[in-house]
């Protein structure tokens, strides 16, 4: 029988390793940049792509994205930045 | 894992490759990320049940348990569901369909909407694994029913809000001892930590973890509403969409109750109804898209105001299946369904009834559902919960002085202005 995994709340410290598992979706006009390499390049973290659909309407690349804490942060922050919508895989946790 | 411990579950199963896992609590396929349903051995449930045996237990979504994923008894929501469907022949007159019901979660128990449904899944499930912490990320409803569901389990649970949420939504779950946390930033940044939080710690988030189990509760409405018809599924079903999950269990359900022999397969359509302030899913429906691009959501429908359904997709695949459609309404047109279907039938809707309703008309008057045949209409929340999107638009009660003279005056006056 499967049991419940008892994990203990350790601290989280900046540059604990972390994974994210995210939905990217690019509007049109963002299809073309190169932004999973870019990512790559400016901040310490390695991109994983798991699933990846490209239409003329939008773009979704399902990512992994692992490094320290605030690199991964970071990555996320400048994806939004830059007006790629991220979320996590588990995109609607918040339900009314 | 031996039979006697897994129910009539096979395995948790990758809605898009198929690999399958472990009944565990965990959500997504380590290979594509692509999310996980629950997978039964349905050749065992049929020779397990019959309407017979069904009609035999008690009048909660219960007495379908061998078709919902837990391996024993329920422990936790056995009073759920059975919620009444109501021949709406008023209300059918005014929307000019033949036959109209109402399949009223609004008087679901304990909360008073369908999330009771999946919460008892969700929470029966956790407890035969193990966990003793439940928690959820919710605007409203889904919070409410894990707060109230965990205090009559024993279990500890943690509600996460937006930190800008209504007081009186707060009332719902703190009342029940949940520890109620609310997180400053936007929508994505709590929709972020709430996934890394249910990641980090050993608990069952009902709607993250749990999300297989917890979803599957849904399906208990369509087997409800075929019962309820006499073991038939009607021609055409209207759903509310908030992440589009609903839909697509409602339409499993159907499928499910024709592959164990209790119904006839007789090709039902679902329909979705969003509000055209959150329509990510209507909008690539009527467009003819088998996508959804993501919105920000402004509507007074908050428990469907999802801006990236993670259902989205799949309910799109039903309703291109079942050759039906998806609409949506303004907040105008979802308060006056409300008064509609309160003036009609005496049922009290929150705003996503109001958004079904107003779909309902939509759909029958564009010809969409033919004027002919019958529907059923979900409406999945109590009104009581969302009082102040109707408050300044349902009129104001008369003021007399405690004189007979002026109430005749007043009768006098209100029968001229109806006349």
């Amino acid at each position: 029988m499967a049991k419940a995994s008892k994990k203990s709340a350790t601290k989280t410290k900046s540059t604990t390793p972390t994974q994210q598992r995210l939905w990217l979706m690019y509007p049109p006009k963002l299809i073309k940049q190169p932004f999973i390499w870019e990512v790559g390049h400016k901040f310490k973290v390695i991109t994983n792509i798991r699933q990846a659909s490209v239409t003329d309407e939008i773009g979704i690349v399902c990512l992994e994205l692992a490094g320290p804490r605030d690199e991964v942060k970071a990555a996320i922050k400048w994806l939004e930045k830059n007006k790629v919508n991220v979320e996590p895989v588990e995109i609607s946790a918040i339900e009314g | 894992m031996s039979e006697q411990h897994q129910g009539y579950m096979k395995a948790l199963k990758c809605r898009e490759c198929g690999r399958e896992y472990p009944l565990e609590a965990t959500h997504v396929c380590e290979f594509d990320f692509g999310p996980l349903e629950v997978a039964y051995d349905y050749d065992r449930i049929k020779k397990a049940i019959s309407r017979e045996t069904i009609a035999a237990r008690p009048k909660t979504m219960w007495r379908y348990r061998e078709l919902l994923p837990v391996a024993g008894d329920p422990t936790v929501g056995a009073q759920v569901g059975f919620t009444p469907l109501i021949k709406a022949d008023r209300l059918a007159k005014k929307l000019g369909i033949r036959e109209l019901w109402i399949k009223n979660d609004a008087v679901n128990y304990p909360t008073l909407s369908f999330k009771d449904r999946v919460v008892s899944v969700a929470l029966s499930r956790s407890k035969e694994l193990g966990f003793e912490t439940v928690a959820c990320a919710s605007t409203g409803n889904l919070a409410n029913s894990v707060a109230a569901n965990a205090a009559s389990a024993g279990l500890k649970s943690f509600v996460f809000i937006p930190s800008d949420l209504e007081h009186g939504k707060i009332v719902n779950s703190l009342i029940y001892g949940a520890t109620v946390i609310g997180i400053k930033g936007h929508y994505d940044e709590v929709n972020r930590l709430c996934a890394e939080i249910a990641g980090k710690f050993g608990w069952a988030f009902v709607n993250v973890n749990m999300r297989p189990y917890y979803a599957e509760g849904s399906k208990s409405m369509a087997y409800e509403i075929a019962e309820q018809l006499g073991w038939r599924a009607p021609q055409h079903t209207i759903v509310p969409m908030a992440s589009g999950s609903l839909l697509t269990k409602i339409h499993k359900g159907y499928q499910e109750l024709v592959k164990v022999g209790l119904i006839a397969d007789s090709q039902p359509k679902i329909y979705g109804a969003q509000a055209t302030g959150c329509s990510p899913i209507s909008t690539a429906q009527k467009a003819g898209l088998d996508f959804f691009k993501p919105v920000k959501p402004d509507t007074i429908a908050k428990s469907l105001a999802i801006g990236t359904p993670a259902d989205g997709f799949y309910a799109l695949k039903v309703m291109r299946e079942t050759t039906a459609a998806a609409d949506d309404v303004t907040d105008d047109e979802i308060r006056d369904a409300i008064k509609l279907l309160a003036e009609t039938e005496g049922i009290f809707a929150e705003t996503a009834g109001g958004v079904t309703v107003g779909v309902a008309k939509k759909l029958i008057e564009s010809g969409k559902i033919p004027k002919n045949d019958s529907v059923v209409i979900c409406v999945t929340g109590n009104g009581l919960k969302t009082l102040d999107a109707v408050q300044h638009h349902c009129g104001k009660p008369h003021e007399i002085k405690p004189s007979l003279r002026e109430f005749e005056a007043l009768l006098a006056h209100e029968e001229k202005v109806n006349a």
